[in-house]
């Protein structure tokens, strides 16, 4: 509807201050990158010549044409010189996948409308894509509209999620922290389902949570509650001198600060840890997170602390 | 056999003549078939023929209609279509060319439809949300993808003409119909047997000539992608 392949019966929609009905319906969908989840390449024409059918319609020169197809070939992941010149049909699902999110970004549109693009996709390769999405979106930052029935999916992905009920009725519109704490209605709390906290791990991004200190060792005895580390020369993490609670030091498990508290537990729970620490992109440590914070009270950082 | 060979040196200048025009007989009938079969064939396929207030039954019937209509032209004897014409066309080319046309239009219609509705919606739709207006998507992506199904309707129209070509001749004069005709109407004659040979085999001579140009045709019009 917002592209108006359907048109709304009743009720506007409102794209950058113009009713989507007032303008011409191909001018207006040139505006709105679009992916579906059966792809739809053209099987005719090579992979150069799909990502720059839109450039093309809009009067680009073939330079530019060129150029920006070998630019959103690497955005997607797929070396420009190997795949420009290859049909649809010899590329696999996920491939032909990454084309379509490519010629929809083709003409650099300000929003994008994704159905479903990831749903007809085996599990493994669509988390990848979905990793590589968040990835892409983080370098061209556009409004994108992604339709889904995957609630994982959409927690992953999704900034804002609106869950429909049955009918086309929106039921909730929120965060995907609000949707899984604290959900509308009975509806959506069914449609979330059991195992809300778990999935609320992967939306805590280790970098904004007040970690808990650690003393890096200085062979002085352990002053306090706070553990202690052993380092290298170059200030890399070796392993816990000491650890509060513990007889014997537990075993040493990084995790890099880009991570999740979903990947933090995840590292605890496979190296029967009650702490990980926590390091930045030199291996430095920033602190640990300990198991019994988690049952507890995570602080963000700034807030409480 | 050795009348044969006398016949074609002794006539040569005929053979020549029939060759010629019946191929051209051919080819021009087989142009303009083509062209109707087409515009008939995407007029129904985007149905911009029929009102959309009439009912789905009968828009979808108005397809179902032209392709009996233009299968029963093929069912009606070639030697009586031509008697037809005669009466209101006269005699010579025109006639020729109209019934000849009559006959292609059905193989060309029918695989024209069937290809493009072969098409992957999937793909039409993806045409229709990167904003190709419908002019842009028949010429671009759906004409291109049923390309080859509608060259092999052709084909099979132009191998039909190509034998009816031959009756042709009874209002015409034109192509291998006349040496049939006549060697059959005097058979037992001196050399009536060759002329009878020549116009058997000489629509085969220009059947293999056309094969070989379709092949050509096929090689340089369909995307290499999407060859059958």
């Amino acid at each position: 509807m917002m592209n108006r392949l359907v048109e709304p019966t009743t009720g506007r929609v409102i794209l950058d201050g113009d009713d989507v009905t007032a303008v011409n319906a191909d001018q207006l969908r040139r505006r709105i990158g679009y992916v579906i989840q059966q792809v739809g390449l053209f099987p005719h024409m090579s992979i150069g010549q799909n990502i720059g059918m839109v450039p093309a319609m809009l009067g680009w020169d073939r330079k530019r044409i060129t150029a920006r197809v070998d630019e959103l070939l690497h955005l997607v992941g797929m070396e420009p010189s190997q795949y420009r010149d290859r049909y649809p049909r010899q590329l696999s699902g996920g491939q032909q996948q990454r084309v379509g999110v490519a010629r929809a970004l083709a003409a650099d549109p300000p929003v994008m409308l994704m159905d479903e693009p990831f749903g007809a996709i085996d599990p493994i390769t669509r988390e990848r894509l979905q990793d590589e999405f968040l990835e892409v979106q983080r370098q061209v930052a556009k409004t994108i509209c992604f339709v889904t029935h995957d609630l994982t999916e959409a927690v992953k992905l999704g900034d804002r999620i609106a869950i429909f009920r049955p009918g086309g009725r929106l039921a909730q519109y929120d965060t995907p922290d609000e949707i899984l704490t604290h959900p509308a209605d009975d509806f959506v709390a069914e449609f979330v389902g059991g195992g809300t906290a778990v999935r609320r791990l992967s939306l805590l991004d280790l970098a904004r949570l007040q970690l808990d200190d650690v003393v890096v060792s200085t062979g002085r005895e352990p002053a306090g509650n706070y553990p202690v580390l052993a380092v290298d020369d170059d200030e890399r993490p070796q392993r816990w001198l000491h650890v509060a609670e513990c007889s014997e030091p537990p075993p040493l498990v990084t995790i890099p600060l880009s991570g999740t508290v979903y990947d933090a537990v995840d590292a605890m729970l496979n190296a029967r840890a009650p702490l990980v620490l926590v390091v930045d992109d030199d291996g430095h440590s920033r602190g640990a997170l300990r198991w019994d914070a988690l049952v507890g009270d995570l602080r963000a950082r700034g807030a409480g602390a | 056999m050795g009348d044969i060979v006398d016949y074609l040196s002794t006539n040569s200048a005929n053979v020549q003549f029939y060759a010629q025009s019946h191929f051209l007989l051919v080819l021009y009938a087989e142009l303009i078939a083509t062209v109707i079969a087409v515009v008939l064939a995407l007029v129904l396929h985007t149905n911009n023929l029929t009102p959309p207030s009439w009912s789905k039954r009968i828009r979808a019937g108005t397809q179902e209609t032209a392709l009996l209509v233009s299968s029963a032209l093929l069912t009606v004897p070639s030697l009586a279509l031509f008697g037809l014409l005669q009466p209101t066309l006269g005699l010579g080319i025109t006639p020729a060319i109209v019934g000849l046309t009559l006959y292609g239009i059905y193989p060309v219609l029918r695989n024209t439809v069937a290809g493009l509705s072969s098409v992957d919606p999937a793909v039409l739709e993806a045409a229709r949300g990167i904003g190709m207006g419908p002019v842009r998507r028949m010429v671009r992506i759906q004409m291109p993808l049923a390309w080859p199904v509608v060259l092999s309707g052709i084909r099979v129209s132009v191998l039909i003409m190509i034998s009816i070509a031959a009756v042709a001749a009874i209002i015409s004069d034109l192509g291998f119909g006349k040496p049939l005709l006549d060697g059959l109407a005097r058979l037992g004659g001196a050399g009536s047997f060759a002329q009878v040979v020549v116009g058997t085999l000489g629509p085969l001579v220009i059947a293999a000539g056309y094969e070989i140009a379709f092949l050509i045709v096929k090689r340089l019009t369909t995307p290499r992608e999407i060859r059958v």
